[in-house]
């Protein structure tokens, strides 16, 4: 053995703890769905009156079911490349870490439809969503992480620059940051299988 | 070029091969693993599978426990502290391989 091969036994040490215990189903293509489909909400409002709680949450509650459909069916079609399970261990780890901040960001969505103060939500669903994608950090991969700490910036920027900015905080942060997400994610996606690549002949 | 070499022979025999190698990475990245788990993530054999963890086994690295869940037979896999040290040897092992390749271009 030599440095070489010894730097790349690690690195495959390294991806094959990596991959034991993280979730690894979570796609590039469908963060750049997610991304694609936040910019046409936020462009959408170009014609539409976001002050109309309506117009504004069908929009939304549009690009959240688009962007859920899109990760389910781009997963299911990972596992079945793969031939593995959906319901794994990590997968239901990722599902309870996700749930409670899920839960909040209902909860405050009804609250704040209900007293007409929807154009705050951007900030309180961006901050929501990164204390989701925290929690599920540890299952997840790396851009996972930087992804949940942006939100949480975004979600207090989204706060302090007010109803005005509503739109352009969700086109900003949801679509560029999922679009950044799945480029992330497509760069980790090629380094694994060039390494599965090693594996299979070393 | 003697350092090297010596580093290379004092790899730990058993770990160094490819299936051993992958079972005890996974292994030491949870607590604990159900057989087809582990036979799922490193895309083995049911065979090839259970030989390495004999061997692992017969070394002392790795628990073996088998128990019914439900009317099912499961089998659980785990490493032992022998074998997280040894693994950590390993690993140790290949780093200083690698600091040699640096101080010593083209080794």
């Amino acid at each position: 053995m030599d440095t070489h091969q010894a730097t790349r036994t690690l690195q495959v040490i390294r991806t094959l703890m990596e991959r034991t215990c993280q979730y690894q189903f979570l796609t590039a293509r469908a963060g750049l769905a997610a991304g694609l489909m936040a910019g046409v909400g936020a462009l959408l409002f170009v014609y539409l009156d976001p002050n109309d709680p309506w117009q504004f949450g069908a929009v939304w509650g549009l690009v959240f079911i688009g962007s859920l459909a899109a990760t389910l069916f781009s997963t299911i079609l990972r596992v079945r490349e793969r031939g593995e399970q959906v319901w794994t261990r990590p997968a239901r780890a990722v599902v309870q870490a996700l749930a409670p901040a899920l839960f909040v960001a209902v909860i405050l969505s009804v609250f704040f439809f209900a007293r007409g103060w929807h154009l705050w939500l951007p900030g309180v669903w961006l901050l929501c969503y990164g204390q989701g994608a925290l929690a599920t950090a540890v299952y997840a991969p790396q851009p996972i992480r930087y992804l949940g700490l942006g939100a949480l910036g975004m979600g207090a920027v989204a706060l302090l620059l007010g109803p005005a900015w509503a739109t352009a905080m969700m086109g900003f942060a949801f679509g560029l940051g999922h679009i950044a997400l799945g480029l992330a994610l497509l760069w980790s996606e090629r380094r694994d299988t060039q390494l599965r690549l090693y594996r299979s002949v070393a | 070029m003697h350092a090297v070499k010596r580093l290379v022979e004092e790899l730990d025999p058993v770990l160094h091969e490819r299936g051993r190698l992958a079972i005890v990475s996974v292994l030491a990245a949870v607590p604990t693993l159900t057989f087809t788990e582990l036979r799922d993530t490193l895309e083995m054999t049911d065979g090839n599978l259970s030989v390495h963890l004999q061997k692992l086994e017969d070394k002392g690295y790795v628990a073996i426990d088998k128990q019914f869940v439900g009317k099912r037979p499961q089998t659980s896999c785990r490493l032992t502290q022998a074998g997280r040290t040894a693994f950590t040897h390993y690993l140790n092992h290949l780093e200083a391989l690698v600091e040699q390749g640096r101080s010593k271009p083209g080794a």
